[in-house]
């Protein structure tokens, strides 16, 4: 190289990931096996859900951190699952969640009750290129007499070690703070069960409130807890957690998420109250967002404590 | 400091004693009552006890109480945020001292439904409970505290229609003839009573607390008591323990709520 050449100039681009929120949730067919981050009313995917719920896919099978809540309910109460893989779902203090109670005891979905030993057991035999996760601490319960997921591992000492099989979920979708157009996602708060979830999947969309710079990740690449080569597209969601909580952005509705549950007490009064005017009817999260009182009233959310 | 203590408040105050200095305690879902004693305990004789939220919140110090249990704003003056992945450690390998649980359905040996009701029916339930994130810590956990903010014979029970979390299984040596080498259930918190556990691990009645009359433990529990009455009566919280936790814990008042 002659010395006094210019250095090379960097000549290639990077594949930016940033998706539109229709075109990312299209990588979600019927029959897909979904997870779900977040956990109670803490990053709820929820503008995802919603558009799915919109696009009309159905035949899903899910499966959620093991405190889930408002996302598993407004897919079941929605009709979108067939077999749903949880441990525990409630509306937390609030009380129950109203369509998951409805449809255990109709029978309409298939659900399969794990809890996290079993739950975060088989992702992780996904992540460890296993077939099984052993797990020794459900001695004594129900769950290891009944349920399908406890599975038996004749290698781990016999009928008391649970063995879940690996799980691997087709889609994963989550709710974060913060990404680059290239998918390195910054969480603050808890990413609880988000990192587990979305490596043990075969494809991550992850919305965010917030599109950053590239440079901005690198100033501060300790907050990136789920690193761009694990994600497959980035959807700018503003306020898409919401009724659910976003860390350090804007909390819970309890307004909303009481009104839902109220709406909740009937199948037909829950989608004629909340399906249809706040799921159905708004085409875009833009429109969603009105309908609930707009950014302005999110905002307020933190300063309200019940 | 002439207000009566609320059900929760005094909930509160008995749950505290019973926690020890340099314990580590987890909470689980709607568990506004433990959360509030472990926060007081660490303020009158507990110092070093560590809490650890579901969420993975560790220590929170928000200067309040907030009833959701995955609420943001436990975060801000922490100690640490862990994830799933610390739960699922503790819940293998026991590093926990001591987990809180409520109930469906509280069984005479402290076992814990929180999945289904009425399952002789047919294969679909009667009542379709929220499920259990963490039924592991039943069995790791160095012992268990149960608290239950109803006190009726459909929620104390003489056996759990579904054994969500083991307490101690049918008592006697069943719990550690199952392999489980921890504790169990050591005590059980209502509104109306403290509950212990007798050698054969059946529940029965510590102490009534004030204004509650024997007959009415009787009345509202599902299972034959193993002592008879009169029942000792429950001491009463002192007035730096209600200071305490009206000043520090729950300035806003959410366990007078």
């Amino acid at each position: 190289m002659d010395a006094s050449s210019p250095p090379p100039a960097a000549r290639t681009v990077r594949t930016s990931k940033a998706t539109a929120l229709s075109e990312a949730v299209a990588l979600v067919p019927s029959g897909s096996f979904v997870a779900l981050g977040g956990l109670w009313f803490h990053n709820n995917p929820s503008a995802a859900v919603h558009e799915l719920i919109r696009q009309g896919v159905e035949g899903l099978t899910i499966v959620a951190a093991p405190p889930s809540s408002y996302a598993v309910d407004l897919l079941i109460g929605a009709g979108a699952v067939r077999t749903a893989y949880l441990a525990h779902v409630s509306f937390d203090h609030l009380g129950m969640a109203p369509n998951f109670r409805r449809a255990g005891e109709s029978g309409e979905v298939e659900i399969i009750d794990g809890d996290e030993a079993l739950l975060l057991g088989g992702l992780m035999a996904t992540l460890e290129a296993l077939p099984k996760h052993p797990v020794h601490s459900l001695k004594g319960t129900d769950l290891l007499r009944r349920s399908p997921l406890a599975g038996s591992s004749d290698a781990f000492g016999g009928a008391d070690v649970a063995a879940p099989a690996a799980m691997a979920p087709d889609v994963c979708l989550l709710h974060a703070q913060e990404a680059d157009i290239y998918g390195n996602v910054r969480y603050e708060g808890t990413p609880f069960c988000d990192p587990l979830l979305a490596k043990a999947s075969h494809k991550v969309i992850v919305c965010v409130d917030r599109l950053v710079d590239n440079d901005e990740i690198r100033r501060e690449p300790h907050l990136t807890v789920i690193p761009g080569y694990l994600v497959d597209a980035v959807v700018e969601t503003p306020y898409g957690a919401h009724p659910c909580a976003s860390q350090g952005h804007y909390a819970h509705d309890e307004e909303r998420l009481t009104a839902y549950m109220a709406a909740g007490r009937t199948a037909a009064g829950w989608r004629s109250d909340y399906l249809e005017p706040y799921v159905l009817r708004p085409r875009t999260p833009q429109e969603y967002l009105a309908a609930v009182g707009g950014a302005e009233r999110i905002e307020r959310l933190a300063s309200v404590v019940s | 400091m002439t207000d009566a203590p609320t059900s929760d408040e005094l909930m509160t105050i008995l749950i505290a004693r019973e926690l020890r200095n340099g314990e580590l305690a987890v909470t689980g879902a709607s568990s506004l009552v433990p959360v509030a004693a472990c926060l007081l305990a660490q303020q009158l004789h507990a110092p070093d006890l560590t809490l650890i939220l579901p969420s993975g919140v560790v220590n929170p110090r928000p200067g309040r109480l907030y009833r959701s249990a995955a609420d943001g704003r436990w975060v801000p003056g922490a100690e640490a945020v862990g994830s799933g992945y610390d739960l699922f450690e503790m819940s293998e390998n026991g590093r926990l001292d001591v987990m809180f649980y409520g109930g469906v359905q509280i069984d005479r040996h402290g076992n814990v439904n929180l999945t289904a009701t009425g399952l002789d029916q047919g294969p679909l339930p009667a009542f379709r409970g929220p499920g259990l994130a963490n039924t592991s810590f039943a069995v790791v956990s160095g012992r268990i505290i149960l608290f239950s903010a109803g006190h009726t014979p459909r929620t104390f029970v003489e056996r759990v229609d579904y054994l969500t979390a083991a307490g101690h299984l049918d008592g006697g040596s069943s719990r550690a003839d199952a392999g489980i080498t921890t504790q169990g259930p050591v005590l059980c918190v209502t509104p109306l009573v403290t509950f212990d556990f007798d050698e054969a691990h059946r529940m029965r009645v510590r102490s009534v607390h004030h204004g509650v009359s024997d007959d009415e433990v009787v009345a509202r529990t599902g299972f034959h008591l193993p002592t008879e009455p009169p029942w000792p009566r429950t001491p009463p919280p002192t007035t730096d323990e209600l200071a305490t936790l009206r000043h520090i814990v729950d300035g806003t008042g959410e366990l007078r709520a």
